[in-house]
């Protein structure tokens, strides 16, 4: 082993050539500038592999209309290497690198995977009726085993992280409540408050959202896989329909799953503010239950639990889908697993400023 | 004569309570063409394993180029792994690179040239490998399998090394694209003086392009040397393999 070197002769424009020329000996060529390298002298050569020789090549060729250097007292295996990598000369001229899109070409793009994916909602909603009309007309078909297991994944998993989060959510809201009140002297109506907030806004979407972070992400990457591994292909050729085996019972256990747990998430919450009440504004807990029972109207209750279905119709919708459309790589799983979880969110929040602004004009 | 590139003596290991190798011993020389055939849970790609360090035997000693793979340090390891290049039995390209990035990575990785000139040189290894020009830019997940094989081929070539390891070159490979697949593989040992050790099922691969066959049987090397001399040798599962095809190769496999 010796290292490359390479001597330039400026009478004859000769490169005499020395040591091993491997990737690694482009910086024996380093000092040779522009001048023009008329003929290559191979005697000194110990070593030649392709990219050596490309390397010297490229410096006696740097256009690639430049003539082809003479060849002087080569070993013939070296003659024979530089002649392969000549043959395939024209393929590693060099190229321009990846044009840069404009602002207009990323926002037209950008648009357009957005109408992509409102089309493909549609037409996968339309798909899923179809399929659930089928299985209305055969109910035999409904798949108990997958639908349990679904239930065990999508609802009883998640009720700790629901029952904390929520409870945390609730001391926070009642301290920073209480704090306000208490200057008025007005501590009773922090339960009102707590109560609305609560029961109406913070359980229905935050669970909405653990629920998309929870388990969207993880029917988009289960489906996906199946889908790289070609799990899914092999359904569809047993007669089987990937919607009814996979798709339809997510969905049910999800829409049944999210109303429960938003309930789950209501009681921890209000424990939470009971805890804090009474530490901080020495309301007893009989006092809280009983201006609760005083304010609470039913359809508070009943305007949060309602949001509910509409959520987990859309979670399941988008992370199922999203699934499918999985490509055969590991990066696309990647991306349409995140992807499930953007759209999840914003098809959430901006769900529930539609139900706000319902509720409002139908004084609900 | 020098020094085997691969020297596998007594290595013994078992996996899940199993014995895989029984104190196995294999010796290959530079610039030859070995083939690696036994029947299914031989330990064939476990060998493979083992030998470009990825898999630790229970006991003896693996040496590439005179350098023993278990007692290296992880500096010495690394000035190994730019020696040999291993072809995976799926490719194994990496999916969110384009695949004149996947053949490039090692040289991005492995020298100082700059980006570009990696590139190009890259282009030069799938051309080497029979690509056409245009697959450069393409993802792996828009290639056929045996396009898929060929670049992972560029890509074990892509340092030049001096010994490549195929796991199946040619399984999974319509039977045209895999007698083209081995006639590249001995054009490139020829022409670029590699050692090839190859993990194989392939009877025609062995018919065309091998110097020299290893059979493993019950965990030992059972034979080694041309076709013609393992035919003689008297095990059940090797006459079986072997009458899979007629001596004359008239009806392929």
């Amino acid at each position: 082993m010796s290292a490359a070197r390479a001597d330039f002769d400026e009478a004859e424009g000769a490169l005499r050539l020395h040591g091993d020329w491997d990737a690694r000996a482009e910086s024996a060529l380093a000092d040779l500038g522009r001048r023009r390298v008329r003929i290559l002298d191979g005697a000194g050569i110990t070593r030649l592999d392709t990219n050596g020789a490309w390397l010297l090549l490229n410096a006696a060729r740097p256009q690639a209309a430049d003539p082809v250097p003479e060849l002087r007292a080569f070993a013939p295996q070296h003659r024979a290497m530089i002649e392969l990598v000549e043959r395939h000369w024209d393929v590693t001229a060099a190229q321009p690198g990846p044009r840069r899109e404009g602002v207009f070409e990323v926002a037209g793009r950008g648009a357009l995977v957005l109408w992509g994916h409102l089309i493909g909602l549609f037409d996968f909603v339309g798909r899923l009726v179809i399929e659930l009309a089928a299985l209305i007309a055969r109910p035999g078909s409904w798949r108990w085993m997958e639908f349990g297991a679904q239930m065990r994944a999508v609802f009883v998993g998640a009720i700790p992280i629901v029952a904390a989060m929520q409870f945390l959510l609730g001391v926070v809201f009642a301290y920073l409540l209480g704090s306000q009140a208490q200057q008025y002297g007005a501590s009773i109506f922090v339960v009102d408050g707590l109560l609305l907030a609560i029961l109406r806004e913070v359980s229905p979407v935050i669970v909405a959202v653990l629920v998309a972070g929870r388990t969207g992400a993880a029917i988009t990457a289960q489906i996906g896989t199946m889908k790289v591994t070609e799990e899914i292909d092999a359904i569809t050729t047993l007669g089987l329909s990937a919607l009814a085996v996979l798709v339809v019972p997510r969905i049910v256990a999800l829409l049944i799953a999210l109303p429960l747990l938003v309930f789950i998430g209501d009681i921890a919450g209000i424990a939470g503010g009971m805890l804090v009440t009474k530490a901080q504004l020495d309301i007893s807990y009989a006092m809280f239950l009983d201006r609760t029972a005083e304010v609470l109207l039913l359809k508070t209750l009943l305007v949060g639990l309602g949001k509910a279905p509409v959520f987990a119709i859309f979670i399941g919708l988008i992370a199922c889908r999203m699934g499918l459309s999985v490509t055969r790589d590991a990066r696309s799983v990647g991306a349409h697993t995140t992807s499930t979880v953007v759209q999840s969110l914003v098809a959430i929040i901006i769900l529930n400023a539609i139900f706000a602004v319902t509720f409002v004009k139908l004084d609900i | 004569m020098d020094a085997p590139v691969i020297d596998v003596r007594d290595v013994s290991i078992a996996l899940g309570g199993h014995q895989i190798h029984r104190g196995l011993s294999v010796s290959v020389a530079r610039g030859e063409v070995v083939a690696l055939i036994g029947g299914s849970g031989t330990g064939k790609s476990v060998l493979l394993r083992e030998i470009v360090g990825l898999l630790k035997p229970q006991a003896g000693h693996i040496e590439l180029f005179g350098q023993s793979v278990w007692d290296a340090t992880p500096a010495q390891m690394q000035a190994l792994r730019q020696r040999f290049g291993v072809l995976f039995q799926d490719g194994a390209l990496f999916s969110s690179l384009s695949v004149e990035d996947n053949v490039a990575t090692p040289l991005f990785e492995h020298t100082d040239l700059p980006r570009a000139t990696c590139r190009r040189l890259a282009r030069l290894k799938l051309a080497l490998a029979g690509l056409p020009p245009d697959a450069a830019g393409k993802q792996p997940s828009q290639l056929s399998g045996g396009m898929r094989k060929r670049v992972a081929l560029a890509r074990a070539l892509a340092l030049d090394p001096e010994l490549v390891f195929l796991d199946e070159p040619t399984s999974g490979l319509d039977p045209i694209s895999a007698r083209a697949f081995d006639t590249l593989i001995r054009f490139l040992a020829d022409s670029l003086g590699l050692t090839v050790f190859l993990v194989t099922h392939d009877l025609d691969t062995l018919f065309s392009i091998i110097d020299r066959v290893i059979v493993l049987a019950d965990g030992r090397v059972l034979g080694s040397g041309s076709v013609a001399e393992l035919r003689h040798i008297d095990d059940p599962w090797l006459q079986d393999y072997f009458a899979a095809r007629a001596p004359e190769g008239t009806h392929g496999n």
